[in-house]
């Protein structure tokens, strides 16, 4: 037997062109014991680092090309023209294989030349040109079906294919040309080989037997036809000749491909010789980090420390002190080892990054473990003094971890980050940096929409079915594809129903497209399209690298976030409003610790502020009670799904309560666990852990850090896992300890939080409660433009303004801008003024207008003037101010009826025939002849229109009726209540939540004009009553309440929706 | 609404047939009491309006008429109302704004607008946004909107504002425009005496015809279609429909088609009645275009068809036409017809390089082969023996897999030889689902 290498196989990284990921092709070959295989893509190496790390895991060698599009070598194959067929013309895809780095960096050059030739998004294809200009490096094969040659035959017949090959031999050399043979056993195909075996035979070339997989297995075939389908709009019924002949492109045995090419043994044996001259593997990408560029020619290590030196005056002032001392000497510490590791290159780029954001009036903060480092404080990277808050550099950066520094930047969401962005390509060039690709897969809703088209099912089933895809974070036992199926009225029992089904299951986690990264760029010191392929992004003026960042991770290509957090773009402005309208001058670091600021984070007030405001974090912050920074750092880190899943969340309130003794899983891990109260809550903690109890080295822990940080790390936790027990045995840990520790570490795996990234998160979570307390109409007016974020809708986010003592103000043609502005009180307090952006409908452009017209000419006259100066406001806007009250401050109009009856008239002058004979509505009578709005009805109209009403709480109107008829109880009223007494109450659902972690409970924020109540929903209660919970605006509620620590809830045991009174509330609900 | 909230929803499909049932009915019901009926229903409520104008002398006065005609309604067992009034939309309003009154409400002559005053906009025909305008205006009722000032409302929403406005005073003028029977071709005759001879029959649907002929071109329509319905002994019907490529008018044709349709399709009993329907359509032409031919002679080409029809058999008739699919010998018969696109000017060329004849044998030749490796090696046609020297393949073709009807074959081309020393050159397929093996086409 030979030893056969398949050097022509496909993923479904070839987006809807195959179908068996990277893992379960190697996976195939580890079962047929190939010693290697050859991976190529539909134009890119989408799936190559995917293959590469499962290869190397299992190995094998993987060799890494391409399938790409060439427009000078004709069309495709089709069938003829006389057999109908729905086939469109696509260029032919040449084989290309990387031998060396240099074939690898010419391929990733070949692709991104033809890609960003396109002007948007696209396939694309290279022309001969680009061929001859990275054809060093390369083995080209002719192709099967996809191939030139096939499609040359067919043409003109051999001579056609001669010219062909001649033509591939010309660009890539005689011993770079390899006669590619495919047998999948279709006649047609067989005479094609024959005249390829005479072309090579007359032009002396070898011949490589390939069987140009697309899917592992024959049973595989069924994806790739779904996907032909989806690929071509069709369903399978009508896809005809679209779709394969057979099931024969899967990977073969070396048996099966001997057996297959008997005749013709040299093809087979000729894989495993050029697999042997492909040397080149992923392990060497030769990417380099960019330099810094030095605008004076010294060292970057010299021009960092100046930069730190000018910091650290900058941040600790001029003055000596103890602090600055400690800094300066921590600030050496870390030059140092930034030297020797050859680090300053990058720490000055991301410098550069926040120059350029400082100079542009751009707030951006550093997060992750960066706020470990002084060097990154004084570059002002980050806003954390980590030497006053006591954090440890050596989280953010070892010598012996040897890996890179991984800073996050926090940046303003949408056009500021944009700007950023820009700045970047600017900065490195087109060729230089990019955005990591975000790999978008199959996932329960899009399997089952687009499966279900391709098998022909009809629209309407398919739209019940997607609704019906669980959309909650938790899901119980009938939660499953199968029981979302037969809630859809489709019956298992029915083989195409049954088949549905199946397929839907086997294309989930199949890549479907690739999108872009929200933040991560990846820069290169060289051309970054010598090291992967580039190409076109959704979004003009952007462009992707072809891997994820986890991809590039796993290679060792370094990323930069540049995130966007809505928060940051509220304290951008909000310290803007502050300097405008407060006189006072903030920033993020040197906000100072106050009590009132802490009190209102210890009774949970806390609606509105980064991080802290859930309804999960409301309800742990009176049992935590931060007294300080470093409190609330953990008050951020606590609530996550990795501190509750590993039981950590109660063990560590019950010790900061006092209520349980700080003890430790064995006293060596009393350093490492002190500050968290002997629970480990941190990564860091994790690390140092594995280092304590398992003698684990550095880069041990590293493999565990990185385990745990990584979505696809359960493979690789596993393994580890083992080790850590091992060690731990060695150092005579027992084994329940062992056991509590293991499940620690497990628990992070899924969501485990940084201490220094938690640090940036509790000072934005610091900011925005400092602010909301001491600048409360600044915060306000900065998280009304900033929507939508956080966790709750204006409407809560305004009445919880106006409990806190802001007046509110509404939208006035007369006074307000497009944002929500502050005005002036006669006594100086700010107010708050709503914008007209708030007017739901009206168009920025419309309400700009207005705005100008109001500058530039005072203030409007009437409504027939308004309509005058304002011609791009058009009949819709008119009226919908008029309905919001925004021209009840016109002269002449009465109240909200009156001004829709005068806007009905404005801009409508009589024709030319009249209008000399009257002025307009000069006959009108000064009164209006409809009545004004009832309460009922201005709310109404509050909420249709703005989605919030200044007005009192819809509750408040109910209030009096539901005492007396139901003794409902206000939120309010429930704190004074003792546990476990029975209790009414009611509210607008704000919030609803189901998290992963909570076993099916559901959460319910119900907001009334006294404030927020918690309600807790059984998944019983949930089971019976299901329409009330996800449905109902406004409920009634019942149940015992709980009242611990501070911390109130009712335990629904009955719930009642209360009639809406057609209010469109929203509510924000998690899943 | 969520489905996944409610356990089993039962989704009633709406009647439609019902529907017209009951429609028909209730015009019957008006039909007794005038002559005069304009239907104003729209897709969720049947409405009509009666002209009794001058029905007092036979009917009573209006009051009487109403109760008559609600309790001719409720015989036939649907829920009405009746109002009766001056103004026909302020009836219309009335019964609309009434659909639950037990007794015929009338209006008195002058009283329209205070009848109108308390009913809800809805009564009249509002678009979504003339009823989004006065719900914001707070106008709730007729009466509110009959109260506005009238020039000041025309200048908001124009003379659409008047309408309404008169609408809602009841006040606005109508034309009565009564129902008219939709256009049919439909002729009945009933035999004195059973009838079984064809020829008869023929002689009483050439007259049927005749008339149909004449009812379609004094509209300047021809026949597309005739449906003859033979009521027969013993009860019972026997229904065929002819049809001809193009509308015509020619009723010697469209004998000579009923009679050849009868004929192959003959009733099994004697006929007691004979009822004809046809489809109308436009004329036919002889020329689609100044510079293409003239199409066949439509009456001579029908005939043929349906004589050929007669004797292969429905669906038999007609070009053939690849299917787009890769399970071999698909093909699919499709009907004559006059293309009315231009014929392809440039024919695909002939190809230079000779091709092996292949003779496909339909049906395929059921054999037994002897497999050695799984490679053919002997195997029997046509009661001869032959041996393989040569086999190529297997080649296999698969699909359909996610339907009723998968299909799955393996070929092979084979050069074998009878113990005769006869060459034979044919393809053997393997039909691997139910491993049965076919001789299914020869080589030349």
């Amino acid at each position: 037997m030979t030893n056969y290498v398949e050097l022509h196989a496909s993923s479904a990284f070839s987006f809807l062109e195959s179908a068996s990921a990277p893992e379960d092709l190697i996976q195939r070959a580890v079962d047929l014991e190939m010693s290697a295989m050859a991976l190529l893509d539909r134009n890119g190496i989408y799936g190559a680092a995917q293959f590469h790390l499962h290869a190397k895991r299992n190995g094998i060698r993987a060799h890494i090309g391409a399938e790409v599009a060439v427009s000078n070598f004709g069309t495709r194959l089709t069938p003829p023209a006389w057999l109908p067929h729905q086939n469109i013309p696509e260029p032919v895809r040449l084989p290309l294989l990387c031998e060396t780095r240099e074939g690898y960096q010419n391929l990733c050059q070949l692709i991104s030349t033809f890609k960003l030739r396109e002007a948007q998004k696209d396939e694309g294809a290279a022309k001969l040109d680009d061929l001859y200009s990275y054809a060093q490096g390369l083995v080209c094969l002719t192709g099967g079906d996809e191939g030139p040659l096939a499609a040359a035959l067919m043409r003109g017949g051999e001579q056609a294919g001669c010219k062909v090959v001649d033509q591939l031999i010309s660009i890539f050399g005689r011993e770079n040309v390899y006669i590619e043979l495919q047998r999948h056993q279709e006649r047609e195909g067989e005479w094609r080989n024959q005249a390829a075996l005479r072309i090579a035979n007359s032009l002396g070339l070898p011949v490589l037997a390939t069987n140009g997989v697309r899917y592992a297995t024959p049973y595989d075939r069924e994806v790739l036809d779904v996907f032909t389908a989806i690929r071509s709009g069709t369903p399978l019924d009508k896809a005809g000749r679209l779709l394969t002949q057979n099931s024969q492109r899967y990977i073969r045995s070396s048996a099966e491909m001997d057996h297959l090419f008997r005749d013709i043994p040299q093809a087979v044996e000729q894989t495993a010789a050029l697999s042997s001259r492909l040397q080149f593997e992923l392990t060497s990408l030769g990417y380099e980090f960019p330099r810094y560029p030095l605008p004076d020619g010294g060292t970057m290590d010299e021009f960092l420390r100046r930069r730190v030196e000018e910091g650290l005056k900058h941040r600790y002032g001029h003055k000596i002190s103890s602090l600055k001392v400690r800094a300066k000497k921590q600030a050496e510490h870390e030059l140092a080892l930034i030297a020797k590791l050859g680090f300053a290159g990058y720490f000055l780029i991301v410098w550069d990054i926040v120059q350029f954001c400082r100079g542009n009036g751009i707030l951006i903060q550093g997060r992750g473990s960066a706020a470990n480092s002084i060097v990154c404080y004084v570059l002002e990277i980050s806003a954390i003094d980590p030497v006053g808050k006591g954090l440890l550099f050596e989280r953010f950066l070892s010598e012996r971890r040897g890996e890179w520094p991984d800073i996050d930047l926090d940046l303003p969401s949408e056009e500021k980050r944009e700007r950023v962005i820009q700045y970047v390509y600017r900065r490195y060039g087109e060729l230089g940096a990019a955005m990591t690709a975000n790999v978008i897969t199959y996932r329960g809703k899009s399997a089952a929409r687009e499966v279900g088209k391709a098998l022909g099912f009809d629209e309407d089933s398919l739209a019940r079915l997607s609704s019906l895809v669980s959309q909650w974070e938790w899901r119980d036992k009938s939660d499953t594809m199968a029981h979302s199926f037969r809630n859809a009225g489709f019956d298992l029992n029915h083989p195409r129903i049954a088949k549905y089904l199946e397929l839907c299951m086997r294309v989930q986690g199949l890549p479907r497209h690739l999108g872009q990264h929200s933040g991560g760029m990846v820069i290169c010191q060289g051309a970054l399209n010598k090291v992967l392929p580039l190409e076109r992004a959704s979004m003009p003026g952007r462009t992707v690298v072809q891997w994820d960042k986890e991809d590039c991770a796993e290679l060792g290509i370094i990323k930069i976030d540049l995130l966007g957090l809505g928060m940051m773009a509220v304290l951008d402005d909000c310290m803007k409003l502050i300097s405008e309208h407060y006189g006072s001058h903030v920033s993020l670091a040197n906000l100072p610790e106050d009590d009132e600021v802490y009190r209102t984070l210890q009774q949970a007030d806390t609606v509105g502020m980064f991080q802290v405001e859930s309804r999960a974090q409301m309800a742990s912050l009176p049992l935590n009670y931060p007294k300080k920074f470093y409190d609330l750092i953990v008050q951020v880190a606590i609530i996550r799904p990795g501190p509750i899943v590993g039981k950590m969340m109660h063990p560590y309130m019950r010790r900061r309560q006092g209520k349980e003794e700080v003890t430790y899983p064995v006293p060596i891990l009393e350093p490492v666990l002190k500050r968290t109260l002997g629970v480990p809550l941190f990564q860091e903690q994790l690390l140092r852990m594995a280092m304590t109890v398992a003698n684990f080295s550095g880069d041990e822990a590293e493999e565990l850090r990185r385990a745990v940080g990584m979505r696809r790390s359960w493979e690789r936790m596993k393994n580890i896992e083992g080790k850590l027990r091992a060690g731990m045995s060695a150092n005579g840990i027992a084994t329940d300890i062992q056991d509590t520790i293991v499940e620690n570490v497990s628990s992070f795996a899924l969501y485990g939080f940084p201490e220094s990234h938690a640090a940036s998160f509790a000072l934005l979570a610091y900011a925005s409660a400092y602010f909301k307390v001491k600048y409360l109409a600044a915060f306000a007016c900065a998280i009304l433009n900033n929507q939508p974020m956080g966790f709750y809708a204006p409407a809560v986010i305004v009445k919880d303004a106006q409990r806190h003592g802001l007046r509110v103000k509404p939208i006035d043609v007369q006074k307000s801008d497009w944002p929500c502005t502050i005005e002036q009180e006669a006594d100086g307090s700010p107010l708050l003024r709503l914008g007209l952006g708030y007017a739901k409908g009206l168009r920025q452009q419309a309400a700009e207008s207005l705005v100008q017209s109001r500058r530039e000419h005072g203030p409007f006259s009437s409504v027939e003037d308004l309509a005058a100066r304002v011609p791009l406001l058009n009949p819709r806007e008119f009226t919908l101010l008029a309905n919001t009250g925004a021209m009840n401050s016109l002269k002449g109009v009465l109240h909200r009826r009156d001004a829709l009856w005068q806007v009905e008239r404005a801009g409508k002058p009589e024709g030319p025939l009249l209008h000399s004979l009257r002025e307009p509505q000069a006959t009108e009578a000064a009164a209006s002849p409809l009545s004004q709005m009832s309460t009922g009805e201005r709310l109404a109209a509050d909420y249709a229109e703005t989605g919030l009403t200044l007005g009192p709480h819809p509750m408040h109107y109910r209030r009096a009726e539901l005492q007396r008829r139901h003794k409902v109880l206000s939120a309010a009223e429930l704190r004074h209540v003792k546990n476990g007494q029975y209790v009414r109450a009611a509210g607008c659902v704000i919030a609803r939540q189901r998290p992963g972690t909570a076993k099916g409970f559901i959460f319910l924020s119900m907001e009334d004009e006294t404030g927020i109540a918690n309600v807790i929903v059984t998944p019983s209660l949930y089971d019976q009553d299901r329409l009330a919970v996800t449905r109902s605006r406004f409920l009634l509620v019942e149940g015992p309440l709980q009242s611990q620590d501070g911390v109130i809830h009712i335990r629904a045991r009955r719930l009642t929706p209360l009639g809406d009174q057609a209010l469109a509330l929203r509510s924000h609900d998690f899943h | 609404m969520e489905l996944n909230t409610i356990a089993s929803v039962v989704v009633l499909e709406r009647a439609r047939s019902e529907e017209d049932s009951a429609r028909a009915s209730l015009l019957e019901c008006a039909g007794r009491f005038s002559p005069a009926i304009e239907e104003r229903s729209s897709d969720t409520a049947f409405l009509c309006v009666l002209d009794i104008t001058g029905t007092d002398k036979y009917c009573g006065p209006p009051s009487i008429l109403g109760r008559a005609l609600l309790d001719a309604v409720k015989a036939i067992g649907v829920q009405a109302c009746v109002a009766v009034a001056d103004n026909l939309h302020a009836a219309i309003c009335i019964a609309r704004g009434n659909a639950t009154s037990q007794y015929p409400i009338v209006v008195r002559p002058g009283e329209e607008r205070a009848a109108l005053a308390s009913l809800p906009l809805t009564v009249l025909d509002l678009t979504e946004g003339q009823l989004e305008t006065f719900s914001r205006w707070g106008i709730r009722s007729l009466g509110m909107l009959a109260a506005l000032p009238n020039e000041q409302l025309i200048s908001r929403l124009g003379q659409q504002g008047n309408k309404l406005q008169q609408l809602a005073s009841g006040t606005w003028q109508h034309h009565f425009v009564p129902l008219e029977q939709a256009f049919t071709l439909h002729e009945s005759i009933e035999l004195d005496s059973p009838v079984e001879a064809s020829e008869s029959l023929l002689f009483l649907v050439g007259a049927i015809l005749e008339r149909l002929i004449l009812r379609a071109t004094n509209r300047v329509l021809a026949l597309l279609s005739v449906t003859i319905t033979l009521s027969i002994e013993g009860g019972g019907s026997h229904s065929r429909t002819v049809r001809t490529a193009v509308a015509c008018n020619d009723r010697q044709l469209w004998l000579k088609l009923i009679y050849l349709d009868l004929e192959a399709h003959p009733p099994n009993r004697a006929v007691l009645a004979l009822h004809m329907t046809a489809e109308h359509g436009p004329v036919k032409k002889v020329q689609l275009g100044l510079f293409s031919a003239q199409l066949p002679d439509i009456p001579k080409l029908d005939i043929t068809l349906a004589r050929i029809q007669a004797i292969v058999g429905e669906g038999c008739v007609g070009s053939p036409v690849l299917l787009d699919t890769h399970k071999p010998d698909s093909f699919a018969v499709k009907p004559f017809a006059v293309s009315l696109g231009r014929a392809p000017r440039n024919p695909p060329a002939a190809r230079a390089a000779p091709l092996a004849a292949i003779r496909q044998l339909r049906p395929p030749e059921a054999t037994t082969v002897t497999l050695c490796n799984s490679r053919p090696t002997a195997f029997y046609f046509r009661k001869s023996r032959y041996r393989v020297e040569q086999a190529y393949g297997p080649w296999h073709a698969s699909g359909d897999w996610w339907s009723d009807s998968p299909w799955q074959y393996g070929s092979w081309d084979v050069i074998a030889r009878s113990d005769a020393n006869a060459l034979l050159c044919c393809n053997l397929v393997n039909h691997l689902s139910r491993n049965s093996w076919e001789v299914a086409a020869l080589y030349d």
